[in-house]
């Protein structure tokens, strides 16, 4: 049957795309590239080797004494009756808990200095899922990896237990006595440093303030390995003064350099995901233009993506900012390459800057706020924070200077500082930019240079598109000096006591700073931290911290809306104190609880309203305290400093000879999270990688080393060097070896203990980001990646479709094949026969980033154990939801295309038919469900799964112990060994929603019951509901020309339908 | 040469046949009998309690209605045991000096919990909830028996799914007006297959057998 083989065919992917390409290739691996499709042995495999083998390490005669003692003990225990179980009733209930129905309460986490709300759903006082908090400008209902992983780091039980004095275990009150004597000194706190990260909470804020006035020559350092960020340099370079920007990307030209905005490790990115998302309907799109160094989610998203080493990010921006200056000062757009670095006259000298002068609105704006329009009217849902733009004052706006625009125009740079296609790229972006003055943004990322961050202002204050900029949130302000002129003095010893409540700063300091052993100098160092780190080894003193949801605090939001951090549970470990308390001893303030002291803070900055208990009430209650939005910073553009410094660049010369290219980790963060298994496991949305790090290199220049996946090369700058296992990354721009951060910790309990390679060795305080000239040198061992890209292969079908907006516009039909019911195997059951509700879902691939907060909601919520390295080696990860990555095209600058699968429900399953034990079952509202007490693990349905999305607990994942029971979800099973499982539709969430409905005497209706995936989505791109419901929006995804089946030629009629994947590249030969 | 099988050993196979087919069969005969049977089930047992708290008295003598104590079940999947407050609400002004009180009077003061023993227990993989139950008109008396003639609290219902399953399949001989639900004593007017069908009509009650309707 030629059509149950054939891969699925649609005219668009057959016929060559409207601009006269080849139709693209989608593959998943360079092995499956090379080898010409997935025919090689390896990929075809449903599980690669060893999957099903038993576990290693029992001997066959062990194995017998114990089954066979098992077998006695069962035999045993059945003759005698199991012990009753015991109900523990509260002596007195708290206020509002009904038993067995869970509460929510709204706080939020705070990492990178800017505060995420939560929702935080609570069973009889156990935290058991994070969620988003709707009402928060940041989250807009959506929740990250970092903060839904929180909750099992909040049941850790690696975690700092109890507190040190001078190395003596010692109870909290002592070592409280011990600093109160230390804040009893005299010499105004000369000797006292506090050694900190930039935080938005204006309660840790005011108590800073404190400390400083009591001691007035006491210095607060901030301290953090995200801290290099040019942003902050570039907007005093550019307005005179240190300004927060807010990553307002809702445009309809979004041009990001070295920006990944859409990144897990960008504060502010699930709100920056959201707007963007929204300004890119599928009717009107608009353009992304990104240069980026590794491939990252948002190059994966751009429509034009150009790869660029870190170095060039300069040279990049200079030619963007001569060829849009151009194109502002009325000359001809330069045309070519060598235009751009010879201006025939050069641009006279601009004066002080101008005041901005009032002028009607230049050509092409009538237009471009007809678009504003409908992209903000697309945010509507959005609670405060609005974009400043343009279109909101709705009067003419700043004409752009002359100076600057022949400024901008007279911008050299060098021929061979890029290549031709930059200078392309440049020359589309540039006339993009133009194209649309006053909707686009031109967005850095935190690694470049502040130059290219001023000329970003520049050029973004130059075409009308007003950067949004606030007065900043965090405080201190994170001056990286401050952590030198502490080094000096550290190493002076003009330090006595020495207040670490930062992260881990012997870990994140930079290699040549020697911080480590200077820190040994201090005689009195105080470690304040959640765990027994590294910096906690070198710390006699050290005070175990309480989790964030575990104590009281505030924070704010990127745009500075504060919201009022509320402890879910008390402290799971006795010794635990929050840096409030910790704080207020040397505020002299440690009469009051942090409870207190945050109450009292806001009662004053709410001027004492007489009401203010209740607004309290109510501030707690929605997780938002409104009006305290940071207000817009009143700065003009110093066009004069931006213009000297970019001429005074001595031009940026071709780059020569590799670049060590340093990123935060997609999932470790700066290595705070490498004790959390949940995170470890999570598969980089990129690289697909799980518990390791792995020098990325391109293909050409990994063959250059002759190098391969795995083997393990040795880098050395400067001296330092590291080995690392190496993965070749298409995109990768050549002769650049990137690098992870935050992996390879020493001290960090059973979980991320050795796991992966320390990258600080080759962070240096100078170049932060990227270093030049590594040597890069084969070792001859080999170290196996732990990679789920090629796990639960699909045998190379067209799967993720992505389409030029412009064909699919013009033939929306094409994709007919893959949506109409076809020929099937089997009569069609006894389906759909519920009148009620039929459940489906509705993937939507245009909105989908491929951040993976799905896949950490669903672990959450559904009990979804962790197996580890080696069971990632064995392709048996357990996660329900998997998100696909599909290179597409060349190997070299390819495509890529994430798309969310799991158990798509299909209407017609064909694991339901080989199941022996019918322990798998269609539902009569459309739910393929699964029975575990039926299963015996024959895993035939899993063999005869399609779209490989059923999992089976090889072994006992589930741990047992107290605290590790404590974070389940008491509404699903915990599964044991031997077991099918799979995804449910959070079915749990179905049948309490229906519960509650049918107990009101009616039906579960839209917008009752939503799927954790769906929840924590940024951009809203998994839909779930009933499509019974006539206004339902999975009803309205279904009927969308966009969607189409997976593998729709196999009749399986799945009930989650994606939804085709738009792109809007720039038209050939400029826009 | 004597034979090399005596005339005995025929019996000797057949029994040793007998033994092994009949061994394991009598054991799983044995074995399906005790699921079926209250011995095996659990039911029928009165359940030793940490205080001897009495049914008959409260329920019976008193006439406290179920929800005072167990009002979970109108909206919440578990019905609950009262909180130790709900019991010194009464007990401070009667019998507070009863030496059996003692420890209800100690939980009350230091906050710790009763440690009750747990008498109608569903296995971990069942998703139960008391408030449609009660909402759909399915009386405690149903499931839980006469309370109220109780001593000790013991499983009068199978809590089987076999058993569960007769009345999601048919639910009307066994619904009651909603008013009624907490009533023991009450009795249909007639025939309560016709008393329930009014009922299952009114309160549109559409039980569910679907498997994830309670396990998942």
């Amino acid at each position: 049957m030629p059509l149950l083989t054939d891969p699925a065919r649609t005219d668009v992917l057959d016929t060559p795309g409207a601009d006269g390409t080849e139709p693209v290739r989608a593959w998943r691996s360079l092995e499956e590239w090379h080898a010409g499709g997935p025919g090689r042995e390896a990929l075809s495999r449903e599980h690669p080797p060893g999957a099903m083998l038993p576990p290693e390490g029992v001997a066959r005669r062990t194995f017998l004494q114990l089954a066979t003692a098992s077998l006695a003990a069962a035999g045993f225990s059945g003759c005698f009756r199991q012990p009753p179980e015991k109900i523990l009733p509260y002596s007195t209930p708290p206020e509002g808990l009904t038993p067995g129905v869970p509460l929510h309460f709204a706080t939020g986490l705070e990492w990178g200095g800017r505060t995420v709300g939560l929702v935080v759903e609570s069973h009889e006082g156990r935290p058991t899922k994070v969620e988003g908090n709707p009402l928060h400008p940041a989250s807009l209902g959506a929740a990250g990896v970092f903060e839904q992983a929180a909750l099992l780091g909040l049941y850790d039980p690696a975690r700092a237990k109890t507190a040190r004095l001078q190395g003596v275990e010692a109870a909290w009150s002592t070592v409280r006595d011990a600093l109160r004597k230390q804040a009893e000194r005299d010499d105004q706190g000369a000797g006292l440093r506090f050694l900190v990260e930039p935080t938005s909470s204006p309660l840790v804020q005011a108590l800073y303030a404190r400390i400083q006035q009591r001691f007035p020559s006491a210095r607060i350092i901030p301290c953090g390995a995200a801290l290099a960020d040019g942003r902050r340099e570039g907007t005093r370079l550019a307005y005179g003064r240190v300004l927060d920007v807010v990553h307002d990307v809702g445009r309809a030209v979004v041009v990001a350099v070295d920006d990944d905005f859409l990144a897990t490790t960008q504060p502010g990115n699930l709100r920056a995901a959201r707007d963007f998302v929204n300004a890119r309907k599928p009717e009107a799109m608009n353009r992304l233009w990104v240069a980026e160094c590794t491939l990252t989610v948002t190059g994966g998203f751009a429509d034009e993506r150009l790869r660029l080493r870190p170095s060039q990010g300069i040279a990049l921006m200079l030619a963007l900012a001569a060829e849009v200056g151009a194109g502002l000062s009325g000359a001809a757009p330069a045309g070519q390459g060598a235009d751009m670095q010879a201006p025939s006259a050069p641009a006279p000298e601009p004066r002080a800057p101008t005041a901005p002068a009032q002028g009607s609105a230049d050509a092409g704006s009538a237009n471009a706020r007809h678009r504003n329009a409908d992209g903000r009217g697309s945010n509507a849902r959005a609670p405060s924070a609005s974009a400043p733009g343009p279109s909101a004052e709705g009067g003419p706006r700043p004409r752009v200077s002359p100076a600057l625009a022949s400024g901008l125009a007279g911008l050299r740079v060098p021929p061979t500082a890029l290549t031709d296609a930059q200078r392309a790229w440049v020359r589309g972006a540039a006339s993009d930019l133009l194209a649309h003055r006053g909707q686009g943004r031109v967005t850095v990322g935190p690694r470049q240079p502040p130059l290219v961050h001023a000329l970003a202002f520049a050029l973004d204050e130059a075409l009308g598109n007003t950067p949004r900029l606030l007065e900043p949130v965090a405080l201190p302000d994170g001056d990286p000096e401050a952590l030198n002129s502490l080094l000096g003095e550290l190493s002076d010893g003009r330090v006595d006591t020495l207040i670490i409540t930062a992260w881990n700063p012997a870990w994140t300091a930079a290699v040549d700073s020697d911080f480590t052993r200077r820190l040994e100098r201090v005689p009195f160092r105080l470690y304040h931290g959640l765990h027994e780190d590294e910096t906690a080894a070198r710390c006699p003193t050290f005070v175990p911290a309480t989790h964030p949801f575990e104590s009281w605090r505030d924070g704010q939001a990127p745009d500075g809306t504060a919201s009022v951090l509320q402890p879910l549970i008390a402290p799971l470990f006795p010794g635990a104190v929050s840096e409030a308390e910790l704080l207020s001893v040397f505020a002299g303030l440690e009469s009051q609880s942090p409870y207190d002291l945050l109450k009292s803070l806001w009662r004053e900055r709410s001027g004492s309203p007489p009401d203010f208990e209740a607004r309290w009430e109510e501030w707690l209650a929605d997780g938002v305290i409104p009006g305290t939005q940071a207000p817009p910073a009143r700065v003009a553009l110093d066009e004069a400093a931006v213009m000297k410094g970019a001429r005074e660049r001595t031009g940026p010369e071709a780059p020569q000879g590799l670049e060590l290219s340093l990123v935060l980790d997609s999932r470790l963060y700066d290595g705070r999270f490498a004790g959390n298994a949940w995170l470890q496991e999570l598969p980089d949305p990129v690289t697909k990688l799980t518990w390791d790090n792995a020098a990325l290199l391109s293909p050409a220049t990994a063959r250059a080393l002759s190098l391969e996946k795995g083997d393990v090369a040795r880098i050395e700058v400067r001296g330092q060097g590291v080995d690392v296992s190496v993965l070749v990354l298409p995109g990768q721009p050549d002769d650049t070896v990137t690098l992870a951060l935050g992996h390879g910790r020493e001290r960090v309990g059973p979980v991320g203990q050795g796991v992966g390679v320390n990258a600080y060795a080759l962070r240096f305080q100078d170049r932060p980001w990227a270093v030049g000239t590594p040597t890069v040198t084969r070792t001859g061992r080999h170290h196996a990646l732990a990679l789920t890209q090629e796990h639960w292969s699909m045998e190379g079908r067209q799967l993720a479709l992505q389409l030029p907006q412009a064909s699919f516009h013009a033939k929306p039909q094409a994709l007919h094949a893959l949506q109409e019911d076809g020929e099937r195997l089997y009569p069609p059951g006894a389906l759909l026969k519920s009148d009620r509700h039929q459940w489906a879902m509705a993937i939507d691939l245009h909105r989908c980033t491929g951040c993976s907060a799905c896949m950490v909601a669903c672990q959450s919520e559904n009990n979804v154990p962790v197996v580890g390295r080696d069971g990632v080696l064995r392709s048996r990860e357990m996660h329900w939801l998997r998100i696909d990555r599909y290179f597409l095209g060349d190997p070299d600058d390819p495509g890529f295309i994430t798309q969310p699968v799991a158990c798509v429900h299909c209407e017609a399953a064909p694991c339901e038919y080989v199941c022996p034990v019918n322990a798998t079952v269609h539902s009569d509202e459309g739910l393929n469900q699964m029975v575990y007490n039926r299963c015996i693990g024959t895993r035939y349905c899993s063999n005869n799964c399609p779209y490989k999305v059923r999992r089976f607990n090889y072994l006992e994942y589930q741990r047992r112990e107290p605290l590790a029971r404590l974070r389940q979800n008491p509404d699903v099973t915990v599964r044991s060994r031997g077991v099918m499982e799979k995804c449910t539709y959070c079915v749990q969430r179905i049948e309490r929603a229906r519960t509650v409905a049918r107990s009101e005497h009616r039906d579960v209706r839209e917008g009752e019951v939503h799927t954790a995936c769906q929840q924590a989505c940024p951009t809203e791109a998994i839909t779930f509901g009933d499509l019974r419901a006539p206004e339902s929006r999975v009803r309205r995804e279904h009927e969308d020309p966009r969607h189409y089946k997976l593998l729709n030629s196999l009749g399986t009629r799945p009930r989650t339908v994606h939804l085709v994947r738009l792109k809007n590249p720039a038209p050939k030969g400029g826009a | 040469m004597a034979p090399l099988f005596r005339p005995g050993t025929d019996s000797v196979l057949r029994a040793f046949i007998a033994l092994a087919l009949g061994v394991p069969a009598a054991s799983l005969a044995g074995l399906l009998l005790l699921a079926r049977n209250p011995l095996g089930r659990g039911s029928f047992t009165p359940h030793e309690q940490p205080l001897p708290f009495d049914h008959r008295h409260h329920v019976g003598d008193e006439g406290i209605p179920c929800g005072y104590c167990h009002e979970g079940a109108w909206r919440s999947p578990v019905a609950g045991v009262p909180p130790t407050q709900r019991c010194l609400g009464c007990h401070a002004q009667v019998w507070n000096e009863s030496e059996r009180l003692e420890p209800v009077r100690a939980s009350g003061f230091d906050g710790t919990a009763l440690p009750w023993n747990r008498v109608h227990a569903l296995p971990d993989y069942v998703w139960f909830s008391h408030q449609i139950h009660v909402n759909k008109g399915v009386g405690c008396v149903t499931c839980h028996g006469r309370v109220d003639t109780m001593p000790a609290v013991q499983q009068v219902a199978p809590l089987t799914m076999g058993w569960c399953l007769d009345c999601h399949r048919d639910p009307a001989p066994w619904l009651r007006p909603v008013s009624e639900v907490a009533n023991l004593t009450w009795r249909p007017p007639g025939d309560p297959r016709e008393t329930g069908r009014a009922v299952q009509a009114a309160l549109d009650v559409n039980p569910r057998t679907d498997c994830n309707t309670c396990h998942f």
